[in-house]
């Protein structure tokens, strides 16, 4: 379904880390659709300042209730972070096209490894929930200190997670690149998730298998349904709308280099 | 008292419109499921995304920025050009019902008539053209023809010649003498004037020490612009008797009131269904119930109400 505007109650916001927040929030329409890679738009407030809608991945969904990873970057962020349970919050979406629908009917690998970075650990904790034992190994990576919860939070939901961090706070120190195989075997694929850095040093990692790498990007933007035009990003094919188009790609679709404006 | 009731509908610059409220360029995709009755409740009209002779990829870099009550944007008329625009566009458009409005990208005369010519053969009847001499995103065509009476006079004239349907022109709030561009541009033949396209700014991105756009300026719009807009829309009413339409800021029924007083026949929403998609549905409904308070019987007896008898 394309995105449709909702008020929806916080039913719980669990800080995670200094700056880092688990937000659940009532809205049934939403939980039943979302896909693992879908993202929702959270408006900070009630007025029109902030104006726009802050895009958010789901990290999970329970009934009529999804959850997404709030990272506390600017003045909206900030706003939302400080919102209570049993406010409500208008959100638009599910937004774009999940690791699934970006398919197109193609059929699931055999096998997949799941690589997030900081929050964009969120879309691969929901897509494990779904794939089960098809997820031959995860890991995830961090700052280090000051994204323990976080961190820990991953681990839990992801059996078998490895975590990496930076400053070396926890895990095995480095980065996420660390924990994934030097070749991809044929039957396999890497979903992964996370800064813009990280996930151009995945591509240039498999250089010959951009299509079995998939990568969840971010953009700003404003509408989140592929109107505005303003989250676009250069494709080989052409550009391509990350709120409509993806935000899910083929690793080897994307004209990295040209990937400034994240 | 609410019990009259009030017809929100009129017909504006050759156009039947159910409700005042008009989707501005730029906004709406054309993803199908947007464009089902549901979605466009409370619309009159929707004004396509800019359609330009070729393919036009956009501008580079970012795109968009948030601003105080609005946002920035270059997004540099982005389309596939109006070959494409007829196979997958129009007919999604169509499948709306509602009345729509190509928003046509002023580009050499050439090239614009050769636009006009593929909309004229077009299997079905196009409802209306926007001439867009307006975006200021783009160098060479746009806003570059909207500044000057002389060449706002001279775009619209071609246009014009070519296509004898509706056409609405769509201001720059940069023209130095707005309303001489609008007087200009209603000699030459216009059946309506949208006041108006976004409003020249920029933004430093303090992070990287540069401007946040590659070509530095951008299009500023969203409930920012609103009181500019109002005095825009005020001055254009005052200039021409051709039906002025507001654009700028609107972002609920006051606003759009607001404008239809000032001397506004409709209003375009753009930026605002960013934040709202169920903007226009409120807008509509709002403007009814004001309208019924009033005792006014239709939009039309509200437009120009506020000038009270001043040019």
């Amino acid at each position: 379904m394309a995105p449709k505007d909702f008020r929806a109650e916080l039913v719980e916001n669990r800080k995670l880390d200094d700056g880092t927040f688990l937000m659940s929030l009532r809205c049934p329409e939403i939980a039943r659709a979302a896909e693992p890679g879908q993202f929702v738009l959270l408006r900070p407030g009630a007025g029109n300042d902030p104006f726009l809608g802050r895009p958010l991945a789901v990290a999970a969904v329970d009934g009529d209730v999804f959850t997404v990873l709030l990272r506390v970057t600017g003045r909206g962020t900030e706003m939302l972070a400080s919102r209570r349970e049993g406010d409500f919050i208008t959100v638009r979406g599910p937004s774009g096209r999940g690791f699934w629908s970006s398919r197109e009917g193609e059929p699931l690998p055999g096998k997949i490894i799941l690589a997030g970075g900081s929050v964009g650990a969120a879309p691969l904790i929901f897509a494990a929930g779904r794939l089960g034992s098809a997820v031959t190994a995860a890991a995830f990576g961090f700052a280090g200190r000051g994204w323990e919860g976080t961190a820990k939070l991953a681990e839990e939901l992801v059996s078998g997670a490895g975590l990496f961090s930076d400053d070396g706070a926890f895990g095995r120190k480095g980065t996420v690149l660390a924990g994934l195989p030097d070749e991809l075997p044929h039957d396999t694929e890497i979903w992964a998730c996370g800064p813009v850095g990280m996930l151009r040093a995945l591509a240039a990692k498999y250089p010959g298998s951009g299509s079995r790498v998939r990568v969840s990007l971010e953009a700003r933007m404003a509408c989140g349904a592929g109107g505005c035009l303003g989250c676009v990003i250069p494709l080989v094919t052409g550009n391509a709308r990350v709120c409509a188009d993806g935000p899910v790609f083929k690793a080897g679709e994307v004209k990295w280099d040209d990937l400034d404006q994240i | 008292m609410t019990s009259t009731k009030f017809d929100i509908s009129s017909r504006v610059g050759g156009l039947e419109l159910r409700s005042p409220v008009i989707i501005a360029s730029g906004v709406w995709p054309y993803e199908r499921e947007l464009w089902s009755p549901l979605r466009l409740e409370g619309v009159g009209a929707v004004c396509t995304k800019a359609v330009s002779l070729n393919l036009r990829a956009g501008n580079r870099g970012t795109r968009v920025w948030e601003t105080p009550c609005g946002m920035l944007n270059s997004i540099g008329l982005q389309n596939g050009g109006v070959h494409e625009f007829l196979r997958e566009g129009m007919p999604v458009a169509r499948s709306s019902g509602l009345p729509f409005l190509v928003n046509l990208v002023m580009e050499a005369e050439k090239d614009v008539r050769e636009t006009i010519a593929a909309l004229k053969d077009a299997p079905f009847e196009i409802p209306a053209l926007e001439l867009n001499i307006s975006c200021p995103n783009v160098d060479g065509d746009g806003m570059d023809w909207g500044v000057s009476p002389k060449s706002a006079a001279r775009a619209v004239a071609i246009v014009r010649r070519e296509w004898k349907g509706p056409l609405w022109v769509k201001l720059t709030p940069q023209a130095p003498d707005l309303p001489a561009v609008a007087r200009a541009a209603e000699a030459e033949g216009a059946d309506a004037l949208v006041c108006a396209n976004t409003w020249l700014g920029m933004a430093m991105d303090i992070k990287k020490k540069r401007p946040a756009f590659r070509r530095v300026v951008a299009g500023l719009s969203g409930p920012a612009v609103f009181p500019l807009a109002l005095r825009a829309v005020w001055q254009v009413c005052g200039a021409v008797s051709i039906p002025v339409v507001g654009c700028g800021g609107v972002a609920g029924w006051e606003d759009a009131a607001a404008m239809i007083l000032a001397g506004a026949s409709a209003v375009e929403s753009g930026s605002a269904l960013f934040a709202d998609f169920n903007l226009p549905r409120k807008i509509a409904s709002g403007l009814a119930a004001y309208g019924a308070e009033q005792g006014a019987a239709s939009i039309k007896d509200l437009v120009g109400l506020g000038r009270d008898g001043r040019a």
